[in-house]
């Protein structure tokens, strides 16, 4: 793949997570600069996570924790600068990160469990089961942290952001 | 900052009364505990008195005491109202609450605020709708699924939001509001297999129930346990998870229909 290619998928992948961001901050009727900076936010995210899986080959729920980690200290820069609160909009930009088809597959690899009596196809499933469950946490854990380190690490500047003066 | 000059017109119950309610507010609206407290005893602490907040699911429990006077306290229970999003009433509670501290708001001109913002009108549902629709088709996308799942999805996201505001809108238990629309929406996404369109049968499927995600509860009952307040966290987590199983069960049923040899 050569690198014009990569950066097309790149911009491809964050204007689809800027769709999904909108959609999902909406929900949560935040103002209208919020829901562009979600929107923003979760282009750069999700776009940073893709670059790193497939340039540097890193391992998902890394590169989700770097994408997080870097969207909750922009989100504190942007808090400051239109006065609402980071996690306004740092929420919805990380809902495009969700790991929607792991968590399917895991509910998916459980049912099929169940429903075998096959010992060797079962314990495929339960490999399947325990992988997906695995990675789905994981990476919800890694969403999570990441976009509250910031928080921890500057309590003050996250709770003043609303203060006009 | 120049010497202020601490209000003390009102009584105490009506700054206990109005400083319950905001909190109830911020609880209901979706704001962290954190935030929360910092809010209210800002707010108090204009008025001379300081506050010591507890905040459960359900309920808030608030004791405001005077910096002058500690014999005048008050300690007042505030039931919440069930979760319902909405970050602008966040956002603008906290900065009415730095406003209070930096403008020496008077009680008055705060309730009519408070009132404003409370009242202030969501943006239209239909317009939500069609939105959250685009983002559901966006993450099928993101998933690599093909046109017809991307359709697919749409519509499937469209009856699957619409049937959860009109649920919302009658006062359902969410528990059965989220089984329900994510029977519904993943039913619908799942007629790709059984009409074989596309070559992502399995993509529309999985991504058809991602709108119902309660991310926003998730990411607080995290920065609750983080912050110290573990017992409001994990309350939050386990409302959270009950839906996220709930979501699970509606695809399940889907998916027992469309039968599973299929898949």
């Amino acid at each position: 793949m050569n690198t014009t290619e990569f950066i097309q998928l790149i911009l491809r992948d964050a204007a689809l997570a800027a769709v999904a961001a909108i959609g999902f901050a909406v929900i949560s009727n935040p103002s209208r600069k919020a829901v562009a900076v979600s929107a923003l936010l979760a282009a750069i995210g999700h776009g940073l996570r893709f670059a790193l899986i497939h340039s540097l080959k890193l391992d998902i729920s890394l590169a989700t924790f770097v994408a997080a980690s870097c969207i909750g200290l922009l989100s504190i820069l942007f808090a400051r600068i239109i006065h609402c609160p980071a996690e306004v909009f740092s929420f919805p930009s990380l809902l495009p990160m969700i790991p929607g088809l792991f968590a399917y597959r895991t509910i998916l690899g459980l049912i099929k469990f169940m429903r075998t009596a096959d010992v060797v196809k079962s314990e495929g499933f339960m490999l399947d089961f325990v992988h997906n469950g695995l990675t789905t946490m994981f990476i919800l854990f890694a969403l999570v942290v990441g976009v509250s380190l910031p928080v921890l690490f500057f309590p003050k500047t996250s709770f003043s952001v609303t203060r006009k003066y | 900052m120049t010497q202020r000059s601490i209000q003390k017109e009102p009584n105490i119950q009506e700054i206990a009364d109005l400083l319950t309610d905001i909190a109830a507010e911020l609880m209901t609206t979706g704001a962290h505990t954190m935030r929360i407290i910092q809010n209210i005893s800002r707010m108090a602490s204009t008025f001379g008195y300081y506050i010591e907040l507890s905040v459960f699911q359900l309920s808030i429990m608030m004791t405001i005491t005077s910096k002058e006077n500690s014999t005048e306290r008050l300690t007042l229970i505030k039931k919440t109202r069930p979760l319902a999003l909405n970050f602008t009433i966040v956002s603008d509670l906290s900065a009415l609450s730095w406003d209070t501290f930096d403008k020496n708001l008077t009680y008055d001109k705060i309730k009519q605020r408070y009132h404003d913002i409370v009242t202030r009108k969501r943006m239209s549902r239909w317009l939500v709708l069609f939105l959250v629709g685009c983002a559901n088709a966006a993450f099928c996308a993101l998933f690599k699924g093909d046109l017809y799942a991307i359709g697919l999805v749409f519509f499937a996201t469209l009856f699957g939001f619409f049937c959860r505001q009109e649920m919302v809108k009658k006062h359902i238990n969410h528990l059965i509001v989220f089984t329900t629309s994510a029977f519904i929406a993943s039913l619908l996404a799942g007629l790709g297999y059984v009409f074989q369109l596309g070559t992502t049968p399995e993509i529309a499927l999985a991504s058809s129930v991602l709108f119902l995600i309660p991310g926003v509860p998730l990411i607080n009952s995290i920065l609750d346990i983080i912050e110290g307040h573990v017992l409001t966290g994990i309350a939050r987590l386990v409302n959270a998870s009950s839906l996220i199983v709930c979501i699970a069960l509606g695809l399940f049923v889907s998916m027992l229909i469309l039968g599973l040899e299929k898949l």
